[in-house]
């Protein structure tokens, strides 16, 4: 019990445990929004555009929450009938939509029925298909059998083929029933869950090792129930965390999936009816499927943990443990990823730490592998040597803690550590002042892992929005546009005029044609071609008639506020800046912010944390100019997150768009209309980027200062990020308007307060006042708790 | 060179740590002695500038170290009580970055790091992280940080805790070495470690100043005031309640005690000729 309370006291791995609780969660309900709920979203009248250098499909958007409760109403409405009877219904239905789409009648909950319907469609198939999948495994077992390739029945693929005809041969017969299965597939398909649980597992074991770290492992191997006692307690603690751990965070998942797939009605239906456990070759319910997938997952749990323990346990120096863990979890991470399935070596990929980590993977692919000329399932293999392998290492994980001596360890790497270091002494010496400080957020303040997530969660970023096309009309307005983009001038007009001449003639051709026709003097192609032509002139007249109402608006609008109207395609400014890019925007802003805070944060509770305040504040450098040095930091600091999270931004306009009209005043832009100044487009961009790279400033000024009211960095971090990062969550996603002016998410993404008309501009400079002022009032406060610089203790 | 103390005071809340304090340091080694709570660190913490003093000043050649500021700093080597340091650093990296800190040139700071990491028996340990060192170890290394840039001002809280005993007397010669040209006060509870060494001794009791005086001075100051006697083992008890008690030990078969006061019980011998600065201690600072 006192080991229980000792680990649960440890307030980091609480924390830790709470976090990656909220975490999972919030990003479980998260992806599932991102997979549309699991549903085809593609509607009929989608179509693929070139936007930019790529094709994209672009369709109007749908609520993928709304059309998930309309597909809910739509399986409640079929559920009772028969597969062919519910697959007819939802036919007739589809054609009626579709009639709809095509007279362009269609409205928005036309589109939620049609993504409902085609989604019960596709699910009714696979579930009709079944017995044909079945019966087609044993007509290909006959088949391939007659083959000279497979059909030595001693080999390992003839082996295989009879087997896998063996083991889906008991499915015969099995009923399928229509019914909601998005929970079970969420749960199978969110692997975060399996990383956390990893990570629980491994700060678990981490604080047995405490004792080691606080030099306190020889008192407890001294001590009467420091060995055996203290390591079946361990082991039983393992296991315990292991049910706690699975139950909390895939419990979690699957409580959320119910409450977002529309409960646990349908558990008592046979498990191949959720398609993505189709090649599951067992006899269940998916209620039996859960109650074994549980077991299962704890007692991997409790093997990995195991695993990592013994591990851990075996290497004398606590300081290699962590490196020992990341590198076997690198190899067999490596070997799980990369070794092909056909390797030679692919029971190093199924016999592998990782195959316990991701258990989904047994579940939802049937795969056989060589095992000495016998084929033999990867699950089979997972599931038969777990309870073996978990009582192996037990055994010797109790063995390590009773014989491992406290005393006795040779530092094999010690040695090859300490040359390193003398090589990064030679380097680290010759750094200033301010290289040290870099030095110490990257290493001592983990600021290089920071950095490699944030170079992760950017490559994982959007920064390009759909900009969808309506119509046909619209298309030809873009065309046009991109034509004569330029400045608007009386050459535009002619242009246009030129341009509408032709059509005209187009037009004038076909009404000639039609009389000829009626006088039987031209074919039915050549009229059915004419025919064509008018009606795409028509489309690109209108669409022309569009650019050409622009342009006069431009000309009012530049006439009015003194600037040079001018003719832009505007798509690559709304597919980045625009309203649409909004969400991009805020993920991007966030990512910035929250990287932003993680560095800083433990800037100066560091030192405290050190205990190296009151030794620095003795020396002669160690007030203001290592203040101002970590200004300096916060500087370079907040540039680079800035120049990788928004370079990347401005990277992507320039090289997805090919944009001429740089020296095109901002204002042309529809979304910039309200904006204040007469500026260029490339002057408005430094001005946008500028004032974000200010505002992100701000918050790394504001991060720097809080962290020195905490005495240790996790506090230090937790605090900045409630500081800084909470207000901006609750208003970003949970919509909590009162939170707005704590929200400095919207300073950092900066277009919300451009694209909001109603005093946006005031709204834009009370934020940079109140920033600037806050950091400036800030930054002077310590500047003079610090001591003053000689240069003004001088002058007072 | 001298520093100064005036009326110096420091209060938290109702408690107050350090109390009118009037002393003059000059040049030379002045151990400083007190119970905890006495006032030794409140007082290293003030002439560091690492806390606001209540009352007082502090003069540094006649200007005080909070206008000076920077350029008292410059001639402060400061080794607090309380360990701090970079355990991912190593000692030389961790000396080098001090010596930056100090504002010492690079050149005359690889030749100091060099020089110190031999004194303080470091050399061959210097690329280990500090992480991995002992407790004594990392003493050695905050002490030759203190002694970067040759300060004027060395303040020493606890210099040879943890120290095994020839580390102790190699360090205590070497700061013995350095006193000639500077000010350095040395706070520790080994009252060893100061008798042979200090030009001056401080004693603190409750925040006040309570003697201060050459090593020699004291101990003669307390000449009458030590005697040993033989004690039954089951009078000891009687004698511990009634007399400051210092050493008990067994002479001859027979326990005796060695008793310190203004009052002493009769019998046993005075021994003027074994007076240590711990009867001295006993005598002024003992409840």
């Amino acid at each position: 019990m006192q080991e229980l309370r000792r680990i649960g006291s440890n307030r980091r791995l609480i924390l830790g445990l709470v976090l990656i609780l909220l975490v999972n969660g919030f990003l479980f309900v998260r992806e599932q929004r991102v997979q549309d709920y699991g549903l085809n979203m593609e509607l009929p009248n989608a179509s693929m555009v070139l936007l930019g250098d790529t094709f994209t499909t672009v369709q109007e958007p749908v609520d993928p929450g709304a059309a998930y409760q309309r597909y809910l109403n739509w399986l409640d409405r079929v559920r009772g009938l028969s597969l062919p009877d519910a697959a007819s219904m939802l036919e007739r239905e589809k054609t009626d939509l579709a009639a709809k789409f095509a007279g362009d009648t269609d409205t928005e909950e036309d589109h939620l029925d049609y993504v409902a319907v085609q989604t019960l469609q596709a699910q009714i198939q696979y579930l009709a298909g079944y017995g044909d999948r079945l019966a087609n495994i044993q007509r290909n077992k006959e088949n391939l059998l007659t083959f000279s390739l497979f059909n030595d029945t001693d080999s390992f693929a003839g082996r295989n083929i009879i087997k896998t005809a063996e083991e889906f041969e008991a499915l015969q017969g099995v009923a399928l029933t229509l019914g909601a299965g998005g929970a079970v597939d969420a749960l199978l398909t969110f692997p975060l869950s399996d990383y956390c649980l990893l990570l629980v597992l491994l700060g678990t074991v981490l604080s047995f090792l405490e004792e080691r770290k606080a030099g306190l492992w020889s008192v407890v191997h001294a001590s009467p129930r420091g060995r055996l006692r203290l390591a079946v307690r361990r082991t039983a603690i393992l296991f315990s965390v292991s049910v706690c751990g699975v139950l909390l965070l895939h419990g979690t998942d699957l409580a959320l999936g119910f409450s977002l797939y529309g409960g646990a009605q349908d558990l008592h239906r046979a498990v191949q009816s959720v398609e993505a456990l189709g090649m599951l070759p067992v006899r269940t319910t998916v209620t039996g499927f859960l109650g074994q997938y549980f077991l299962l997952r704890i007692a991997a749990a409790f093997f990995v943990g195991l695993l990592l323990w013994l591990l851990l346990a075996a290497v004398h120096n606590v300081k290699y443990t962590v490196l020992v863990a990341a590198g076997v979890l690198a190899i067999e991470y490596s070997l799980y990823t990369f070794l092909p399935v056909q390797s030679a070596f692919n029971v190093l990929k199924y016999f592998n730490l990782f195959s316990y980590i991701s258990l989904s993977a047994l579940y939802t692919n049937y795969l056989n592998i060589d095992l000495f000329g016998y084929p033999v399932g990867i699950r089979n293999i997972a599931e038969t040597a777990l309870v073996p392998l978990c009582l192996l290492l037990a055994s010797l994980c109790l063995t390590v803690q009773c014989r491992k001596k406290p005393a006795a360890g040779r530092d094999l790497l010690g040695r090859a550590a300490y040359r390193f270091n003398g090589i990064t002494d030679w380097v680290l010496c010759r750094l200033p002042l301010m290289g040290m400080e870099l030095h110490k957020t990257l290493w001592i303040q983990k600021g290089i892992v920071i950095t490699a997530l944030l170079a992760y969660g950017v490559s994982h970023l959007s920064y390009t929005a759909n900009i969808p096309l309506f119509s046909s009309v619209e298309e030809a307005e873009r065309q046009y546009t991109a034509t004569l983009a330029g400045p608007i001038t009386e050459d535009t007009f002619a242009e246009m005029d030129a341009i509408q001449d032709q059509l005209d003639q187009v037009l004038q051709d076909y009404e000639d044609a039609k009389t000829a026709y009626a006088d039987g003097q031209l074919s039915d192609a050549a009229y059915n071609l004419q025919t064509y032509n008018a009606s795409a002139a028509r489309t690109q007249s209108e669409g022309l008639a569009a650019v050409r109402s622009r342009c006069v608006d431009l000309q009012m609008l530049g006439a009015q506020h003194g600037f040079t109207p001018w003719l832009l395609d505007e798509t690559p400014f709304l597919s980045v800046y625009g309203s649409r890019a909004q969400v991009n925007q805020q993920q991007a802003a966030l990512l910035a912010l929250l990287a932003l805070t993680l560095l800083l944060a433990g800037s100066m509770a560091c030192e405290r944390q050190s205990g190296m305040t009151t030794l620095l504040r003795s020396t002669a450098q160690g007030r203001g100019t290592l203040l101002r040095r970590k200004f300096l930091l916060t500087v370079l600091a907040t540039t680079f997150v800035w120049g990788t999270v928004f370079g990347t931004e401005l990277y992507t306009l320039l090289s997805h768009f090919s944009i001429s009209g740089w020296g095109a005043p901002a204002r042309n832009l529809s979304m910039l209309e309200e904006f204040p100044l007469n500026c260029s487009l490339s002057v408005w961009l430094a001005l946008l980027y500028g004032y974000r790279w200010l505002s992100l400033l701000c918050c790394g000024v504001l991060a720097l200062l809080l962290s020195s009211c905490f005495q240790r960095m996790e506090t230090a971090c937790i605090g900045t990020g409630i500081v800084l990062l909470l207000p901006s969550l609750l208003y970003a996603y949970l919509g909590v308007q009162v939170l707005r002016p704590l929200a400095v998410l919207l300073p950092v993404q900066t277009m919300p307060l451009l694209l909001d008309h109603n005093g946006a501009v005031s709204e834009a400079v009370t934020w940079t006042a109140a920033l600037l002022g806050l950091s400036a009032a800030c930054s002077v406060w310590r500047l003079v708790g610090e001591g003053l610089p000689r240069s003004l203790s001088e002058t007072a | 060179m001298k520093l100064e103390l005036i009326n110096l005071t420091k209060r938290y809340g109702n408690f107050t740590a350090l109390d009118h304090v009037n002393i003059t340091f000059t040049e030379g080694i002045t151990g400083i002695l007190g119970a905890n709570g006495a006032g030794k660190s409140t007082m290293m913490n003030l002439l560091t500038d690492n806390i606001p003093r209540t009352e007082g000043q502090i003069l540094f050649d006649g200007t005080d170290i909070l206008k000076l500021g920077r350029d008292f700093r410059s001639v402060l080597g400061y080794m607090p009580q309380q360990q701090g340091y970079y355990e991912h650093l190593t000692a030389q990296t961790f000396l080098s970055y001090m010596a930056d800190l100090k504002a010492i040139p690079k050149k005359q700071a690889r030749e100091e790091i060099e020089k110190l990491l031999e004194i303080t028996n470091l050399s061959d340990v210097r690329h280990k992280k500090l992480g991995g060192y002992s407790g004594g170890m990392r003493q050695r290394v905050l002490l030759a940080q203190a002694l970067l840039g040759d300060p004027k001002v060395v303040i020493l809280d606890e210099p040879t805790a943890g120290l095994d005993p020839k580390e102790r007397i190699r360090i205590r010669n070497f700061i013995s070495s350095l006193s000639r040209g500077r000010i350095i006060l040395l706070a520790t509870h080994i009252v060893s470690d100061i008798e042979s060494i200090s030009d001056q001794i401080l004693m603190m009791k409750h925040g006040h100043v309570v003697g201060v005086d050459t090593p020699w001075n004291l101990t003669d100051s307390v000449a009458e005031k030590v005697k040993e006697l033989p004690c039954a083992p089951e009078e000891l008890k009687a004698i511990q309640a009634q007399y400051k008690v210092g050493n008990v030990f067994q002479r001859q078969g027979q326990t005796w005690v060695r008793v310190v006061g203004d009052e002493l019980p009769t019998g046993g011998q005075y021994v003027p000729d074994h007076l240590t600065l711990e009867d001295v201690y006993l005598y002024y600072l003992g409840e």
